[in-house]
């Protein structure tokens, strides 16, 4: 019964939070939506239920909706419609609570490079009223963390990128946030940079703390998260763990270059691979320049069959590669964003929903 | 703006419910804070600090070799026949520096702006009065410090041309002279506001930068700044009566002999220097509180949450 009358008591009572310390979700974000002046609908629904402790990515193609949503998230935009509440705390009725608790690196480095790595931090430090005691620690933890503990005492004007991007990841925490927001923070960064990003974001999470990351790089959502969201033309498309969105994908691809991709060759090779075991009601051919891409759940196992089949039909195969579907093919597939729809063979649904797309390539 | 205040005050009277986290300061150490990041700034600066100062000193000496000679006839109806061109000089050179240092202003905001440092500060919880403040302290500061280098500077230059008979300087003393530093920071505060605006209003260094300095010689040139407003022809004496660099100039000229220099407007009620100050200071309090306002609505625009 006292289940019942939490849970009715929760509904009524908008400070839920208020009552248990330690609310469940980091952000509970509610029918979000903003409207630009100029009538531009940049969000138009979009719900957040962020557990604490998650890391959690925002998946998007520009101008999808990400920095407008998470500047709604920090305090920076007041959102049009809905509500939203970070670490309990209500960004329209308590702006400042909300500030104090969480940290937010925006899409463009945001860092006084007059000032050495050392200043910068300890302005933040300020900002953020860390204790005075604490601070010289701190400073130097997080420092240590980003590694710019060598060129602390020197001018954030003459770091790389890379290196002026990691200083903003340190000031973003110097107040051990709950929850830290991270808008597309690797954007513009070469793969090594990145990768060394990653790295901190992961000891960052392992922390406890809760991640907010947007990005559009799929890999990077892979690489991270627990969970994503993709949010295309404003609304959250599709959300789920990896794991989840690539089985929508419908399995592993199985991808096949021909010597001689000749329009009729490639058909006849669709024709043999459609008609083979790999191909069940939730599989798909598709056909590209160089051959055919075999999107199956026995991919792995039964590919070498569609091989022989191929080899005694007289097809010469030069390429052959079998592979786990990337947040690549999920979000193409999803968005149907970057995808050549003029043909049935490469109807973005087919890879998506194979189900309700039956005729691309059967 | 002052929506989000009253509620945050709300909020902050039943902390007693709320989890234990960094908290945000008060006012005054924000103010702090905020004073601190930009002097440090300022300091590292230091060919900005020389040139900007640098620029308004040149005058100053031009002016007095070129024109010291010929001047006297033309200044002295104004302020005395036994004067000399440099003490007429330098509290328009004093209020040059406030123009200066002023003009930065607005070039530090756009800087921010520009660098993100801006909205970092929004998402921060530090007052967001106590962010500007701040940063507007660290340029009254410039001010009294240019200032009194001017007056020095001036006083030295005095010494060297006249042999160490300088007439009177700074007649008014140790008040007059702390005297000229307000006066500075009054006169400052307009175009501060001003260059803020532009600052807000472009959103681009260059474009600030070229509107507030484009008015920086004419309304120098065209005020009582070089010669008294008696000596102007028509067009320019009338552009000048109504230039606030005038009123800024008049009134410091007024604490540098320690008379009534004010030919703009006649007062007579309240005897010898002040009849210069309180007009004068009356009309740029008057245009501070003007620019101010509007300054203030375009930084709570550019703070506000609002989407645009």
């Amino acid at each position: 019964m006292w289940v019942a009358t939490l849970i009715e008591y929760s509904f009524k009572n908008a400070k839920w939070s208020d009552v248990f310390p330690s609310p469940v979700s980091a952000i509970d974000a509610r029918h979000l939506a903003l409207t630009y002046a100029d009538g531009t609908e940049a969000v138009e629904d979009v719900s957040l239920d962020i557990p604490e402790g998650e890391f959690f990515g925002f998946l998007g193609a520009n101008g999808a909706g990400k920095t407008t949503t998470i500047k709604m998230l920090v305090t920076l935009l007041r959102p049009t419609e809905g509500s939203v509440r970070v670490n309990g705390y209500d960004v329209a009725d308590a702006p400042r609570r909300v500030r104090e608790s969480i940290g937010y690196m925006a899409q463009e480095t945001s860092i006084d490079t007059e000032l050495t790595a050392r200043e910068n931090v300890r302005f933040a430090c300020e900002a953020y009223g860390v204790p005075r005691g604490e601070r010289a620690g701190r400073i130097d933890d997080l420092l240590d963390l980003v590694d710019l503990a060598d060129v602390a005492d020197k001018r954030a004007k003459d770091f790389s990128g890379g290196m002026k991007k990691r200083l903003d990841v340190a000031t973003a925490l110097v107040h051990e946030p709950p929850v830290v927001f991270l808008d597309e923070p690797t954007t513009g960064l070469d793969p090594k940079a990145r990768n060394r990003l990653w790295d901190y974001f992961r000891r960052i999470n392992d922390r406890g703390t809760t991640v907010f990351l947007t990005t559009q790089y799929l890999e990077e959502a892979d690489q991270l998260c627990e969970r994503i969201g993709v949010i295309k033309g404003g609304e959250i498309a599709v959300s789920g763990s990896p794991a989840e969105l690539k089985s929508r994908v419908g399995g592993d691809v199985l991808e096949l270059e021909l010597d001689d991709p000749t329009d009729r060759d490639v058909e006849r090779a669709r024709a043999i691979a459609a008609d083979s075991a790999l191909v069940d009601d939730a599989a798909a051919v598709e056909t590209t320049d160089d051959g055919i891409v075999v999107t199956s759940s026995v991919a792995r196992s039964r590919g070498t069959d569609l091989l022989v089949s191929l080899r005694d039909a007289g097809l010469t195969i030069t390429g052959f590669n079998v592979r786990s579907p990337t947040l690549d093919d999920v979000f193409l597939a999803i968005t149907g964003e970057e995808y050549d729809v003029d043909g049935d063979d490469t109807d973005a649904d087919a890879t998506a929903d194979p189900e309700r797309a039956p005729g691309a390539s059967r | 703006m002052s929506a989000e205040t009253e509620s945050d005050a709300g909020t902050a009277a039943g902390t007693g419910n709320s989890r234990a986290e960094a908290s945000g300061n008060g006012f005054l150490t924000d103010t702090w804070v905020n004073l601190k990041r930009w002097m440090l700034k300022t300091a590292r600066n230091p060919f900005v600090l020389t040139f900007s100062l640098l620029n308004p000193l040149m005058f100053l000496v031009l002016f007095t070799e070129v024109f010291g000679g010929v001047t006297g006839g033309a200044i002295g109806g104004s302020v005395g026949a036994d004067v000399n061109y440099t003490t007429y000089l330098v509290p328009a050179i004093a209020i040059q520096v406030s123009l200066v240092s002023a003009t930065t202003s607005g070039i530090g905001l756009v800087e921010d702006i520009e660098s993100g440092m801006f909205e970092k500060a929004l998402v921060s919880p530090m007052h967001r009065g106590a962010v500007f403040l701040g940063k507007s302290l660290s340029e009254v500061l410039r001010i009294v410090v240019q200032v009194c280098i001017v007056l020095t500077f001036g006083y030295v230059l005095l010494w060297l041309d006249t042999g160490g008979n300088t007439g009177p300087y700074v007649a008014t003393g140790l008040p007059g002279a702390v005297g000229i530093v307000v006066v500075g920071i009054v006169f400052s505060v307009w175009f501060t506001a001003f260059s803020n605006i532009m600052a807000l209003v472009t959103r681009d260094q260059e474009s600030t930068m070229l509107s507030v300095n484009i008015l920086q010689f004419p309304l120098l040139f065209l005020s009582s700044a070089f010669l008294p407003l008696e000596s102007l022809p028509g067009w320019v004496r009338v552009v000048a009566s109504l230039n606030p660099i005038t009123y800024g100039i008049d009134a410091a000229r007024a604490l540098m002999f320690g008379r009534d220099v004010m030919s703009v407007v006649e007062v007579t009620a309240f005897g010898g220097v002040w009849n210069t100050l309180v007009p004068a200071l009356a009309v740029l309090v008057t245009l501070d509180i003007a620019f101010g306002a509007v300054a203030v609505y375009y930084m709570a625009r550019a703070t506000s949450a609002e989407a645009r």
